[in-house]
């Protein structure tokens, strides 16, 4: 028996898992699989738009609508969480301001705000005059350096500035014979010290003008600083775009939580989905792992619920459209999805917020606004109120309503 | 064996490859890329494009023929299955992808051969220290490597001079009278024949906590035929053993210290060979893992933890095929118990050996790249010994590192001064 189970391995439960751990409790840490980090780019998004374009993320959070995630959090306790987990990454992974949005480019050369980014990233936040040498890969077919360096070049900067931007390829297998390898598998042969270098001059020898070398996020996965190593080389700012999944610097986000909450003691059951939940009165007493070989039924005090929303298969449609949460059978914002889905792509999709509505300490709650369990808790996506895609408020969600929750069972006490 | 029979085996594959479950699953796919992340194989070589390409994409252009020969190359680690959040069954279509393409192509010889490990066990047992000398001359290993394509630096297992069985016939009655009831032990075909001395340490921590052991005559259960592709024989192997592991009685509980077997009588026999028998299902849900076993014993407050203390730091791997069955690592918990015994996960994806792949000389520089992060690992933290919980991931370990490797069950023997770690 465990003092808390937490139920998923996206930012949400490893933030949940980590926290608790670090606070002397036993944790099980369960997950059918990897959450959506090494899909992610990598970074922590708070909040950038709202619709417009936000550039001080914690204003933003303080002014937003009664039902949303972060109206019962506040942004004080928004901007806590974030740095509390920016802290706990050693080496640096994540760095910035929670107050301030940085504004990266991507892999089409849009601009796209996040507050806290990973090291090797941030050279790239655009700011007015601030000039671009664009470098593709031959082998990499997700960066289209041409396309990326001619939509920067036509971007004004958040401050009204203009940017500049130019095109160059380098031509450089990771692996003899591999004419298209991953984005992973050219991170992983850039892990070794020998063929950075072999980048590194390539790189150098090709760039064109630019204060920035801006080149696909594939600078290692597992040695970090392989990016500092290129600068060196290449004698010249570098900035990480993050790719298409496999996303590289994702997966080191990953990783590293993983590393972490495995240092912090967490016992983890990978690849096994929680199918039901036993109660003892109100309280949920044990929930049901469906091992190999029959359930199995895990016990705990208290019991973190992370996991994810529709994409992740937490919350589910059926063909006549009725929306439901399959695990706990949890009371949802909407049952209907008929019309919460329109016709256009770019209009709102109010379909994406729907989900569990919860007291202040985290709890779901029934349409009464009781808690529907005393020791049941959730985070992250499986909550209602937010079209997290599109606001870009998705990972500071997580993680704040990951830490809410955390510091309920442990009573504050850290 | 004849061609017709050969097209009508692949015939009746293909046929179930495209009615069952598994086939559905792939249009769960999301194509997120995430099992691709963690395939250990494709991690280390261009010659195999990862379980996304040759599982759920692959999958819908096989239509009458093999069109992607390099799902060879997959080990059935069946790790991919393990992370997928979506719930494709990407390892147990490529298994079944192989064994359509292994029934159209035919079957070397030599996965014939190493597949059959109770007879290599029953063959080698009385001649041991001669099989012994065999497998350790370099000029055998080199003949054995061009005429049956095992390659010469693979790991093969230690003969011993007497079998499990010989030794439970000879033995004294255990002293204690058992105070808990009975239960069924499955030793699997290392503990019967190569491993003889971890087996016979698992009986006795049993019989220690109170148990009557019954040890029923037991085969093999098929998993080396069925990761080979040879479906009929792996079904008949499982079926006898499902046969034998009921005679002991049909509402014992069943221990085992074959890691990787009892995945097979828990899921893999059912959802790879499509076995759908109640009998096995039956086997399947009363198997424990023994660490799995000790460990639900400690959660529910019955498992004395009077250990002597091993002042001692130990590499412990979890092998893929005890990743699979989704209980967490109960040995990596069960060996933490003991008081002194600082214990250091892996965290490794796999050895490299996935039963017999490693041992297959086309594939063994492959299975030695796969193992390397782990092989590191237990170099740079053992102090003479290592620890994992299937046998042929224990020799490859071993034999790659130079490092003793044994079952965790071992340890928990020697902490209740049940007898030293024997050499
Ligand atoms: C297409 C898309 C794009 C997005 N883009 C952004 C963006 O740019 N910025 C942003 O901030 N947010 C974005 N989001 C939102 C994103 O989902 C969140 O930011 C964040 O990743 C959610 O984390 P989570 O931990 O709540 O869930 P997830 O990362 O989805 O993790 C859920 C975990 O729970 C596990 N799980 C689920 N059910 C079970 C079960 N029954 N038993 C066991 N395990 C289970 C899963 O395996 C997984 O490990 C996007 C979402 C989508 C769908
Ligand atoms: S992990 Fe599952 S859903 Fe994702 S690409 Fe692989 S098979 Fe498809
Ligand atoms: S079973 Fe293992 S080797 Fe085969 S595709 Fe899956 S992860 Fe790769």
């Amino acid at each position: 028996m465990s003092d808390v189970v937490v139920i998923g391995t996206g930012l949400a439960g490893l933030t949940a898992a980590l926290r608790l751990a670090r606070s002397g409790r036993s944790v099980m840490l369960v997950t059918k699989g990897p959450g959506g980090l090494q899909l992610s780019q990598g970074t922590l998004d708070i909040l950038g738009y709202t619709p417009e374009r936000v550039e001080r993320p914690l204003e933003a959070v303080a002014a937003v609508a009664s039902d949303h995630p972060y109206a019962s959090i506040g942004a004080d306790a928004v901007g806590a969480a974030a740095a509390w987990l920016a802290g706990a990454l050693v080496p640096e992974l994540l760095v910035g301001d929670p107050a301030r949005n940085l504004h990266l480019p991507t892999a089409v050369g849009a601009l796209r705000p996040t507050a806290l980014a990973q090291p090797s990233m941030v050279a790239g936040d655009a700011i007015g005059g601030r000039s671009y040498a664009v470098v593709g890969v031959r082998q990499l077919k997700d960066f289209p350096a041409d396309l990326v360096a001619g939509n920067l070049a036509r971007s004004t900067a958040p401050d009204g500035g203009a940017l500049a931007a130019s095109a160059a390829w380098v031509d450089l297998p990771a692996r003899p014979g591999e004419a298209d390898p991953s984005p992973l598998t050219y991170a992983r042969a850039l892990d070794e010290e020998a063929f950075a270098a072999r980048f590194a001059r390539a790189v150098a020898a090709a760039a064109g003008p630019g204060d920035v070398v801006a080149l696909p996020a594939v600078l290692g996965v597992r040695r970090s600083g392989v990016w500092r190593q290129v600068a060196e080389v290449v004698g010249r700012d570098v900035c990480e775009i993050p790719l298409p999944p496999p996303s590289v610097p994702g997966l080191r986000l990953y990783e590293a939580l993983l590393a972490l909450v495995r240092a912090a003691g967490v016992r983890i059951i990978t690849g096994s989905r929680i199918v039901g939940r036993t109660l003892e009165a109100d309280a949920v007493a044990s929930v049901t792992l469906a091992a190999a070989g029959g359930p199995r039924q895990l016990r705990a005090d208290a019991f973190v619920y992370a996991p994810g929303g529709f994409e992740s298969g937490a919350l589910e449609v059926d063909s006549f459209g009725a929306i439901s949460e399959p695990v706990f059978g949890l009371p949802l914002t909407a049952t209907d999805a008929g019309p919460l889905i329109p016709a256009t792509y770019w209009g709102p999709h109010p379909l994406f917020a729907v989900g569990v509505r919860t007291d202040a300490a985290g709890r779901p709650v029934d349409a009464a606004g009781a808690a529907v369990h005393p020791n049941l808790y959730v985070a992250g996506g499986l909550i209602a109120g937010a079209e997290r895609w599109r606001e870009k408020s998705g990972d500071g969600i997580a993680v704040a309503t990951a830490v809410r929750a955390a510091d309920h069972i442990t009573g504050g006490t850290r | 064996m004849s061609e017709k029979s050969r097209a009508e085996r692949a015939q009746h594959l293909r046929e179930r490859l495209n009615n069952e479950l598994n086939r559905m699953s792939l249009d769960q796919c999301v194509k997120c890329t995430i099992c691709e992340t963690s395939c250990p194989v494709a991690a280390v070589t261009p010659l195999f494009s990862g379980p996304k390409f040759v599982g759920p994409q692959a999958e819908r252009f096989r239509d009458g023929d093999s069109v992607d020969h390099s799902v060879d190359y997959c080990s059935s680690c069946g790790t991919c299955s393990v992370v997928c959040p979506q719930g494709v069954n990407v390892a147990e279509l490529n298994s079944l992808a192989r064994a359509v393409m292994k029934a159209e192509h035919g079957v070397p010889i030599r996965d014939r051969i190493i597949t059959q490990t109770v007879l290599m066990g029953q063959a080698m047992t009385p001649v041991a220290p001669l099989a012994n000398a065999v497998l350790d001359n370099k000029l055998a290993r080199f003949a054995m490597e061009k005429v049956v394509g095992v390659h010469r630096g693979a790991p093969m297992p230690t003969a011993r001079t007497q079998s499990l069985h010989t030794w439970l016939k000879k033995r004294p009655a255990p002293a204690k009278a058992p105070t808990r009831g009975a239960l069924v032990y499955f030793h699997g075909c290392a503990g019967g024949y190569f491993e003889v001395d971890a087996a016979k340490k698992a009986i006795e921590v049993l019989e220690h906590l109170g148990y009557e052991v019954l040890v029923p005559p037991q085969g093999c259960c098929g998993l080396a035929e069925q990761s080979n592709g040879l479906f009929e024989q792996a079904t008949k192997s499982v079926r006898a053993l499902v046969k034998a592991l009921r005679s002991a009685g049909t509402d014992l509980t069943i221990v085992s210290t074959a890691g990787s077997c009892t995945g097979m009588l828990k899921h893999e026999a059912h959802e790879i060979l499509g076995l759908h028998d109640t009998e096995l299902a039956d086997v399947g849900t009363r198997i424990r893992e023994i660490s799995e076993f000790l460990m639900e014993l400690h959660e529910a407050g019955e498992l004395p933890t009077d250990f002597e203390p091993i002042k001692q730091r130990l590499p412990y791997h979890a092998p893929c095929q005890l990743k699979s069955q989704g209980m967490g690592t109960p040995a990596f918990d069960l060996l933490r118990l003991i008081p002194g015994l600082e214990v250091v996960d892996s965290n490794a994806t796999c050895c490299g050996i996935a039963g017999t792949y490693g041992l297959k000389k086309e594939k063994y520089d492959i299975a030695q790249a796969v193992g390397k992060p782990l092989f590191d690992m237990v170099k740079q933290t053992e102090q003479g010994l290592a620890a994992c919980d299937t046998e042929t991931c224990r020799w490859q370990i071993e034999n790659s590192t130079g490092v003793r490797t044994v079952h965790p069950i071992v340890l928990v023997h020697q902490a209740y001064g049940l007898g030293a770690v024997t050499p």
